[in-house]
């Protein structure tokens, strides 16, 4: 009896929808490690590993938020912009002598304003989610600027230690923060998406607007609601990044955005909206971890890094789309 | 004169599922005007697509002058001479070009190779003089009213100099002044020896100016006569047919309280002024022809489109609806016209599907799930209503549309609703579940829940509807007992729009 069970269970699991494509991603995973491991050993020593997991923690938590938005079948530009302007407010105050946690307070209702408004523009106002988080990118990033006169900031100084150990150097029960907060927000996003009444209608929503609002989805607020879980995420990564730092820099998250989007898309999250599992952005999260690492130790330079992650981008977000939209011609034949 | 030939004969096409043309002939002169007629989904567009080149596989064959021609693209069908006027104004013009640019769409003209926008223009000015049209052939097309783009789109079928014009629900869009003038343009052209097909539902303005009249029914050719020959009950009569071939099951039951009170809904053109009771125990069918407005007023009630004004008062209280999900709280429910677009989310499970209007029932507090109440909804469901499937996982676009219906109609009757409204319940599906469906909905009426129905297929309103209401151009141009009503009666009231030119002009 237990043998059945447990191959029920396993089963059950498989049949997750979008499982195939995280069980084929995650041996690309695999492969992968193996094959740095191979290159360099440094690679698989425990001080890399731990290295590597925080290098991954930023791109899974922006990858979580960017993940909500894509399955509504929207897109959310604003995220580097929104890292940037949590980083330099966060490290703003805390030059001038503010509480580091009262800090913390501002920055993410600062952080809540922005993703309320990119849902707004995309909701209300009907504005296409590229233009709309586009505006939204350039207003946080020149917030981002203009908080500290232009300048990036001095070092938050030492009151702000337990802040700097909480989001980032300290260790809990061995393990680093930065992992323990990132598992935090996924046990609590994952759930929120695969369990509750609000995941529901963030699919309905990516896979047909029209049908959800007519079986009663507040498409409105469904969507100011995944927007505010991008931002929140952008703001973690801020404030992880100003505690890794020690400091503002103005600069910081530019470009994120796009690796938001390949970690979903990687992990089967679709562009087109309706499709994908948090389990996936894992995966994708941690294939970018593992490419920037592997290729930093297989001595490749900073360009060719640059160049081999924008082409897995491209050929992921290509994949997903011919596949998607193939399979729809397929059907309609 | 040289006038133009044409003859159509045994046309027949078909599309995925249905059969749209079979054997249809049709024959006309150069010189003469032609009304083509008509029920929803008898087959005018279709069959006058084919001529201009817009359907392409069609079999059968076409004579111009007495010689075989194949219409098989739009070039084919304009280079005999064949030009359409589109009842969708806003897909024939574009609307970011001006009025001269989308007359010339296609054949600029030209001067040393480049666009001639000068020449263009005063030749544009020549036609819209023509269609009375007083205004700069510069005007950006979206800034005109419907009205004025189709006598835009009229203007520039007539500047192709065709031979034969085909005119699809021309007046629609148009005022009483606009159609007048539109009249005389039309008789102008026939004396010019231009051949004229006229599609209308609008049977009582054909007097004005038809020659001649071909009646089609279900894809079929029924007959052909000259208009004064004839008369609007005698081609009322042959759009209808004699034949009621479904059996349809009716229970009866006594008519209790009133439900639901609908009063002065106006919701644009479509529906205006609206006022309707609906009470326990019985079925209301809305009849009417396409564009009626019936799909847009479930949508008013419903709150998928906003209201102008009006009330919906339920269970003797009125009601506050302006989303889809007010009336769903209310106990309003509404099963869509298009289950593709509207009625089903087709990348997702079955099982998701039904569970989506309803997880105010599934979850427990906080919004969480309860997978078992959910799969247990979604088994009953497909038990219920006989769905078949390998399972509830599986997409919801991979069944066939009798089965994607079912599941429509399903996911809202796991719900206590006060009113159920169907719009175009059978559309596509096969007998059987047609029968399915239609004791289902004998099953509300028994339950004391309010049923209302549109549909387009008068032997089902009849046989189902123990009230029907017609609605004709966006009002409600009828209502009666299914005693007392036949096809013919419901034919005239969806026909009767409003009059909107005087007898005493244009008898020429």
């Amino acid at each position: 009896m237990d043998k059945i069970g447990k191959q029920n269970r396993i089963k059950r699991i498989l049949a997750v929808r979008g499982m195939g494509q995280v069980i084929t991603v995650t041996i690309g995973l695999i492969i992968l490690c193996i094959v740095f491991s191979i290159v360099n050993p440094i690679f698989f020593s425990g001080k890399n590993i731990a290295n590597l997991l925080r290098q991954i923690a930023p791109i899974l938590i922006i990858g979580i938020g960017q993940s909500y938005v894509l399955i509504t079948g929207n897109i959310d530009l604003s995220i580097g912009s929104v890292i940037g302007m949590s980083c330099m407010i966060s490290a703003t105050m805390m030059t001038k002598g503010v509480n580091p946690w009262a800090a913390v307070f501002v920055t993410f209702i600062c952080c809540l304003a922005a993703g309320v408004l990119n849902g707004e523009l995309v909701s209300r106002c009907k504005l296409p989610p590229f233009i709309a988080t586009l505006g939204t990118m350039t207003i946080a990033r020149g917030i981002a600027q203009i908080v500290n006169n232009n300048y990036n900031t001095g070092s938050i100084g030492e009151a702000a230690k337990g802040f700097r150990n909480f989001f980032y150097y300290g260790k809990t029960a061995g393990i680093y923060n930065a992992i323990w907060i990132t598992i935090v927000l996924w046990i609590v996003f994952n759930f929120l998406l695969s369990r509750t009444r609000t995941g529901r209608h963030i699919y309905a929503i990516g896979s047909n607007v029209d049908a959800a609002r007519l079986s009663g989805v507040n498409v409105h607020s469904t969507t100011i609601k995944v927007y505010v879980v991008s931002a929140i995420c952008a703001c973690t990564v801020g404030l992880m990044t100003c505690a890794t730092t020690g400091m503002g820099t103005m600069d910081a998250g530019n470009g994120y955005e796009m690796y938001a989007v390949a970690a979903s898309v990687i992990g089967g999250v679709s562009t087109l909206g309706g499709q994908g599992i948090l389990l996936g952005t894992v995966v994708g999260a941690s294939i970018w971890g593992v490419l920037q690492n592997g290729l930093q130790f297989a001595g490749a330079p900073v360009a060719i890094r640059n160049i081999t992650i924008g082409i897995i981008v491209v050929v992921s977000v290509l994949l997903d789309v011919v596949v998607r939209t193939g399979k729809h011609r397929k059907k309609a034949n | 004169m040289n006038e133009i030939k044409l003859e159509m004969k045994n046309i027949s096409i078909e599309f995925p599922g249905v059969k749209a043309l079979s054997n249809v002939n049709f024959e006309m002169t150069g010189g003469t005007i032609h009304a083509l007629i008509g029920a929803n989904g008898a087959g005018k567009s279709t069959l006058m697509k084919v001529l201009a080149g817009a359907n392409t596989h069609y079999t059968g064959e076409i004579y111009v002058d007495g010689k075989p021609v194949e219409i098989r693209s739009p070039k084919s069908a304009k280079d005999l001479g064949i030009e359409i006027v589109f009842q969708e104004v806003d897909t024939a013009l574009v609307p970011y070009l001006s009025v001269s640019e989308n007359i010339f769409l296609g054949r600029e003209i030209k001067t040393a190779g480049l666009v001639d926008r000068t020449r263009m223009n005063k030749e544009a000015k020549r036609w819209l003089d023509m269609v009375g049209l007083n205004i700069s052939p510069m005007t950006l097309v979206n800034k005109l009213s419907i009205g004025i783009q189709q006598m835009v789109e009229i203007a520039k079928a007539l500047s192709t100099n065709s031979k034969i014009l085909i005119m699809d629900e021309p007046t629609s869009a148009l005022t009483a002044k606009e159609i007048e003038d539109l009249f005389l343009i039309i008789n102008k052209l026939k004396k010019e020896g231009c051949g004229i097909v006229y599609i209308s539902h609008r049977l009582e303005e054909l007097e004005h100016i038809v020659d001649r009249v071909t009646i089609l029914r279900d894809g079929q050719y029924i007959n052909s006569m000259n208009f004064k020959d004839t008369s609007l009950p005698e081609i009322i009569s042959n759009m209808v047919g004699r034949d009621i071939k479904e059996k349809f099951p009716r229970v009866t039951c006594k008519r209790g309280k009133k439900i639901l009170e609908v009063r002065k809904l106006n919701a644009g053109r479509m529906v205006r002024n609206i006022n309707f009771d609906l009470y326990e125990g019985e079925i209301v069918g809305i009849a009417g022809l396409m564009g009626a407005g019936r799909t847009e007023t479930t949508r008013a009630i419903f709150g998928v489109d906003p209201k102008a004004s009006g009330e919906i008062i339920l269970d003797g209280k009125t009601i506050k609806i302006e989303e889809p999900m007010d009336a769903i709280s209310q106990g309003i429910v509404l099963v869509p016209e298009d289950r593709k677009k509207d009625g089903l989310c087709t990348k997702l499970s079955i099982r998701e599907n039904i569970a989506l209007p309803n997880l105010d029932i599934i979850c427990k507090k906080a919004g969480i799930i309860n997978s078992k109440i959910e799969k247990e909804m979604a088994n009953n469901t497909v038990s219920d209503l006989k769905i078949k499937l390998p399972n509830v996982e599986v997409n919801a676009g991979s069944l066939s549309g009798g089965n994607q219906q079912k599941v429509v109609v399903g996911k809202w009757l796991r719900r206590k609703s006060r009113v159920v409204i169907f719009d175009e319940p059978t559309r596509g599906i096969d007998v059987a579940a047609k029968v399915e469906i239609y004791n289902l909905m004998n099953n509300l009426k028994q339950q004391g829940i309010g049923v209302l129905f549109v549909s387009s297929e008068l032997p089902e309103i009849l046989g189902i509807s123990d009230r029907i209401i017609v609605m004709c151009d966006g009002k409600i141009t009828g209502e009666l007992n299914v005693e007392e009503a036949t096809q013919d009666i419901i034919l005239q009231y969806a026909t009767s729009f409003d009059k909107k030119i005087d007898d005493n002009i244009l008898h020429k």
